[in-house]
């Protein structure tokens, strides 16, 4: 089972750098919309407008750069699949690769808030932990959103409309915890919150885990 | 639920809600004085609208098991009820916020779950209208509309627990909580509950009957 997601992952990394545009247009794509917040709200930056604009833009990119997770499987290569990979290791294997992708968008999206805004991270340790948990749920919904959206239609909206709303619990309690970490932390004030964030991912996995199988059977 | 007894006893018990919800004897407290009665018209919504989603949950978890269509419309009816009655429980919210706390809308956690419930159901809504193919829609729209019910109870039953409210019972401010409701209130609010409850069960059923009659009469 370890063996085959492992695979999935790696198959998943060498099909995506073969089209290595999806990498460069998360990638500007983040640019981009740092850099739009940065002409228009650069005299009004504070930690928590900081904060507020890296979450935003930190959950759009993560949806534009997860949505076409089903993107090769969603012709032929479904059937292929339905005989050699069982859905619960094809679904661990594209979380797992979703989680590294996201967590990679969301430290680049630190590092050009930073370059661009300032550096307002007091807790730098903090913020990365935050940012890893947010990176784990993330992945599980997103996936999972994708899956339906693969098999859904094309219609382009359908996956930021189904997993936005979704993801609204974590990003409320996400941006509550990372704007301490931006001005002051304490591991022991903020566990209970930190709890809170993990049991979400977890349930989230859970879900997506249990249910993949459902949307996966024709 | 076969019969006619629920059906009637659910109209019974809405009715007497709704008249004895503003002829009846209420305590007075700080604030809220009259304002008070608004808990048989909010409250019941909110209770009948998370019976109608977990009617709807089961729905689609015995469709997704058995592939029955009958289930997935069932699945889908009870969802946009619920959907009704939380809109009916957000306008009587509206107006009574408008006058004891001075404004429609307030950033309170509970108000933020209602409105992510809505737009939770809302993109249920959507997929299963972008989805042809009736047997496929049944697992679509079935695994999200579990997603969905999950998200909605840690929405309104974990996240506001964790932050003050600014709702009666809240935060210490005075209200609908078990040592201000008095025994005068106590049971015009569970008929409104137990009434609301009914009525929407038996609103998804008319619904459903409808469209299975609909569809027959394009069918000859």
């Amino acid at each position: 089972m370890i063996e085959q997601i492992y695979q999935i992952v790696k198959l998943n990394f060498r099909l995506e750098w073969q089209e290595r545009q999806s990498y460069f247009s998360i990638l500007i794509y983040i640019l981009s919309s740092v850099y739009l917040s940065y002409l228009v709200f650069s005299d009004v930056i504070s930690a928590e407008t900081w904060n507020a604009f890296f979450w935003v833009i930190f959950i759009f990119s993560a949806v534009q750069a997860a949505y076409r997770s089903f993107h090769y499987e969603a012709d032929q290569r479904f059937l292929l699949y339905y005989g050699m990979v069982k859905p619960e290791n094809l679904v661990l294997g594209k979380i797992i690769y979703n989680f590294l992708y996201l967590y990679a968008t969301g430290l680049f999206t630190a590092l050009v808030f930073t370059f661009l805004m300032g550096n307002e991270i007091h807790s730098l340790g903090a913020f990365l932990f935050i940012l890893l948990l947010a990176s784990l749920g993330f992945s599980a919904i997103l996936t999972f959103v994708a899956g339906i959206s693969a098999k859904a239609s094309n219609n382009p909206a359908l996956p930021a409309i189904l997993s936005i709303p979704l993801l609204y619990p974590q990003l409320i309690s996400l941006s509550r915890v990372s704007l301490r970490s931006l001005t002051g932390f304490s591991w022991e004030v903020n566990a209970p919150l930190l709890i809170v964030l993990a049991l979400l991912s977890l349930v989230s996995l859970l879900l997506s885990f249990l249910l993949f199988p459902y949307l996966w059977r024709d | 639920m076969k019969g006619i007894w629920w059906k009637l006893l659910g109209l019974l018990l809405v009715l007497f809600s709704l008249v004895f919800g503003m002829l009846g004897p209420v305590q007075r407290l700080p604030i809220l004085n009259e304002t008070i009665r608004v808990l048989y018209y909010h409250v019941p919504m909110w209770f009948a609208m998370v019976a109608l989603m977990l009617t709807s949950l089961i729905y689609s978890l015995k469709a997704l098991n058995t592939n029955n269509l009958a289930q997935d419309s069932y699945a889908f009816e009870a969802a946009k009820t619920g959907f009704f009655l939380a809109s009916i429980g957000l306008a009587t919210g509206m107006v009574w916020a408008r006058f004891t706390w001075g404004a429609f809308w307030v950033n309170d956690p509970k108000l933020n779950g209602t409105a992510v419930t809505m737009l939770i159901y809302l993109a249920y809504f959507v997929l299963r209208n972008s989805v042809e193919d009736p047997f496929k829609r049944i697992r679509l729209a079935g695994v999200y509309n579990i997603f969905a019910f999950v998200m909605m109870i840690v929405f309104i039953g974990i996240l506001p627990r964790l932050t003050d409210s600014l709702h009666p019972g809240n935060g210490g401010n005075p209200g609908f909580n078990k040592y201000d409701l008095n025994s005068d209130m106590r049971p015009v609010f569970y008929s409104a509950v137990i009434g609301w409850i009914l009525i929407g069960l038996w609103l998804t059923n008319l619904r459903v009957r409808y469209k299975n009659l609909k569809e027959k009469h394009e069918q000859v």
